[in-house]
């Protein structure tokens, strides 16, 4: 029976393309996965393989090479030996495919599916939000299309690949332009015309090499962490006695006098060792225990933030802690960190006291599952033993990662941290 | 208020349609003064005597006979089977005058028939007394089959079954006879085709069967902790089975999983796959799965019998991996 050659869709938006060239001839014998003739669309040059095997017969109508034609035109046969050629148009389906990997869209074929494998739910809500689902990726464990594929794919937004290339190259934000043309899929003349506009009313800053770090981390954070953060009010009165009698003491020593950060990450590490679970990390299809504590502590510079890291610091010192941290902090300011000092951190400390900030909600240094905030220490009216007296209370907030650990345990953890700001008698002879 | 075993509930429900409707006898072996080998008519032997308990003689076939032609002229008889494995020695009147007698006379006989049994895998109690047989009855036109998993529903769906004129299997899996809850004093009745929702969830939908529906609700409670909200469908009877209910369930979820004890070709999975399929195509997330018992011969070794039939854990994986497809 005669199976009709078309120029096939190589793409899910390919509406015409371009005959390029006959491999084979009319006449010639063709077997299937033969490369019998090209095509260019939009993207690439393609080679067209046959399914069929027979002899190629191509009608005096069909288009000559290099014409560009609609999709699906009929441009010849693969018949049986000696079989005529069908005068009018038959039914039989496409029987062509693109050999080339350049082309990703399969074509279709004998079978009536086209593209990737998707639920029939799924390629409902495709159609309904107009998702071009072609190019997806499945997240099923056969790797087929399901609903949540379609449902987060319609979040993001629709460019074409010569646009996203360009955007990528330019270094223009694709959500910006996305959130100015709602719905509507983003093109090359988009991008363009953001890189042609004058800048309005604004200043760009051009991107530091931090700047992007700190970007691409902190929304891959923001994109991928489930982030919970709890707060907790703590009585420091008694910390900021002890720091009083440690400035008395030490001062005058010329000895490092501990900061309240210093106290804070001293209080924090014991408080992970009695607490594993929030010393751990989102890993490979595994979450990483850590045996060491090792904190990053969050430091504001002039270029960006930076978060160096003190080992093992519940093992540390007070007088120790409190001269790393210092020096830490001082080459933090003056760029003059080593490589190893900045990784590695298997939980971060963050401070915003000193900026009059009471509580916020810290993001997630990834692969770390939790991040502590600290809030200033002010005095206000609160409840001790009975009377409503001055005291020195701060917030404590702790932002977690709920799929590395769940409310409770974080909770207990943070309940511990304010347990040992309250009472430093606790831990501090450890 | 009050808890009863499923027996005792069932049981009940014998007694307080006996006491209305004298048209209902049962027939049986051990069924009379011996109070039945699963106690089915404990004491009503005393209340009624022979002639309304006549234990026969062992001959289905003649016995599943003489109960239709008595139903056919105003009776209401119970043929109880003790193990439904024995229904098989009747099946032919069963099948070719039972199931189509109203039909054949166009509605002027009625066929109130009630035929019980156990059914179910469990108590290494060997090949010939471990059948299910549910999925066949399902398949014939003109039988209703009751599964009751729980003492509230055996005893309203008994009570329903003693008041419809059409033959009812009423089949009783020998791992849940001696499960208890909560049974009002109150009169009530479970009309046939309505499935219950027993657990509520989002992520992927449950139909399980008969002690199916126990083992699921085991395995539900491991998953929750687990994150996975299961929705969990008990259809009570599989003839009729209200595919509504799964179908409602499968437009929240998008994923279904049939979990049977009995074997897998020609199955209550299959049908349920296939309805959903034909109803319910474009609500489906991923492909419908099924858990099913090994197409065999129940084996008599304990050990082995377990391995027969789906488990907690075999349960609770199919349904990680449904939701993960």
């Amino acid at each position: 029976m005669a199976v009709e050659i078309v120029l096939p869709r190589l793409g899910w938006t390919m509406e015409e393309g371009t005959l390029v060239e006959w491999l084979k001839q009319d006449g010639d014998p063709v077997k299937p996965g033969e490369i019998i003739f090209t095509v260019e669309s939009d993207k690439a040059l393609n080679e067209i393989e046959s399914f069929d095997e027979g002899v190629l017969r191509i009608p005096a109508d069909s288009p000559p090479p290099g014409t560009t034609v609609p999709v699906g035109t009929l441009l010849a046969y693969i018949l049986a030996p000696g079989e005529a050629m069908p005068t009018g148009r038959t039914t039989t389906a496409v029987a062509t495919t693109a050999a080339a990997p350049t082309a990703a869209a399969a074509v279709a074929v004998s079978s009536r599916r086209s593209g990737p494998p998707i639920s029939p739910r799924a390629r409902r809500l495709a159609k309904q939000l107009g998702v071009d689902w072609s190019q997806l990726k499945g997240s099923g464990l056969s790797g087929r299309i399901a609903e949540r594929d379609i449902q987060a794919a319609a979040r993001a937004p629709r460019v074409s690949p010569v646009a996203r290339r360009l955007a990528q190259e330019a270094g223009v934000d694709l959500s910006t332009l996305a959130a100015q043309k709602p719905g509507a899929r983003l093109s090359r003349q988009d991008v363009e015309a953001a890189l042609a506009a004058p800048p309005a009313a604004r200043e760009s800053a051009p991107l530091s090499s931090l700047r992007r770090i700190i970007a691409q981390r902190m929304g891959q954070s923001s994109r991928e962490t489930a982030s919970v953060t709890l707060f907790t009010e703590a009585d420091a009165t008694e910390l900021v006695a002890l720091r009083q009698r440690f400035k008395e003491a030490l001062g005058p020593r010329q000895q490092w006098v501990p900061t309240y950060n210093d106290l804070f990450l001293k209080l924090t590490a014991l408080s992970l060792a009695e607490h594993p679970a929030l010393n751990a990390s989102w890993g490979e299809g595994a979450i990483q225990m850590h045996r060491q504590i090792d904190l990053g502590v969050a430091v504001d510079t002039e270029a960006g933030l930076v978060v160096p890291v003190l080992r093992q610091v519940d093992r540390l010192s007070l007088q120790d802690l409190a001269e790393q941290s210092a020096a830490l902090a001082e080459n933090a300011r003056t760029r003059r960190l080593k490589p190893d000092q900045l990784q590695g951190a298997t939980f971060t400390v963050t401070n915003l006291g000193m900026y009059n900030i009471d509580a916020f909600t810290p993001i997630i240094d990834l692969p770390q599952c939790a991040i502590l905030g600290l809030g200033r220490i002010a005095l206000r009216p609160a409840v001790h033993q009975g009377q409503v007296v001055p005291r020195h209370q701060v917030v404590l907030s702790l932002s977690f990662d709920h799929r590395v650990v769940d409310g409770g345990p974080a909770a207990r953890f943070l309940d511990t941290v304010r347990q040992y700001t309250e009472q430093p008698h606790l831990w501090l002879g450890r | 208020m009050r808890e009863l075993t499923f027996t005792a509930a069932a049981r009940e429900a014998l007694a307080e349609e006996m006491a209305q409707n004298p048209a209902i006898f049962v027939v049986g072996q051990g069924i009379g003064k011996r109070g039945g080998n699963f106690n089915t008519t404990t004491g009503l032997y005393e209340l009624y005597g022979q002639e309304r308990l006549a234990d026969v003689p062992i001959s289905e076939r003649g016995f599943v006979g003489m109960c239709a032609g008595a139903a056919m002229t105003g009776t209401r008889p119970v043929v109880d089977f003790m193990f439904l494995d024995f229904i098989l020695d009747g099946f032919g009147e069963l099948v070719n005058q039972v199931a189509k007698m109203q039909y054949m006379s166009s509605g002027r006989l009625k066929m109130p028939l009630l035929l019980r049994g156990c059914i179910g895998v469990g108590g290494a109690s060997a090949t010939h007394h471990s059948g299910n047989y549910y999925p066949i009855f399902a398949h014939l036109p003109g039988f209703r089959v009751a599964l009751p998993t729980n003492p509230y529903d055996a005893k309203g769906l008994l009570k329903t079954a003693l008041r419809t004129d059409d033959p009812v299997l009423f089949l009783e899996h020998k791992s849940l006879l001696n499960t208890k809850g909560p049974v009002p004093e109150e009169e009530y009745t479970i009309p046939f085709g309505q499935a219950a929702v027993v657990r509520q969830g989002t992520a992927v939908t449950v139909v399980a069967f008969a002690l199916m529906v126990r083992k699921t609700l085991e395995a539900c409670e491991q998953l929750e902790k687990e994150g996975i909200s299961v929705e969990l469908i008990d259809p009570r009877t599989v003839a009729p089975l209200d595919v509504d209910t799964i179908l409602e369930s499968v437009r929240k979820t998008g994923r279904l999983l049939v979990v049977d004890e009995t074997f897998g070709p020609c199955g209550m999975g299959s049908e349920v796959a296939a309805q959903i399929m034909e109803k319910g195509f474009d609500e489906l997330d991923a492909p419908v799965r099924r858990v099913y018992g090994a197409h065999t011969p129940i084996p008599y070794s304990a050990p082995l019998e377990q391995a027969a039939v789906p488990q907690v854990p075999q349960i609770a994986q199919a349904i990680r991996d449904l939701v993960a497809e």
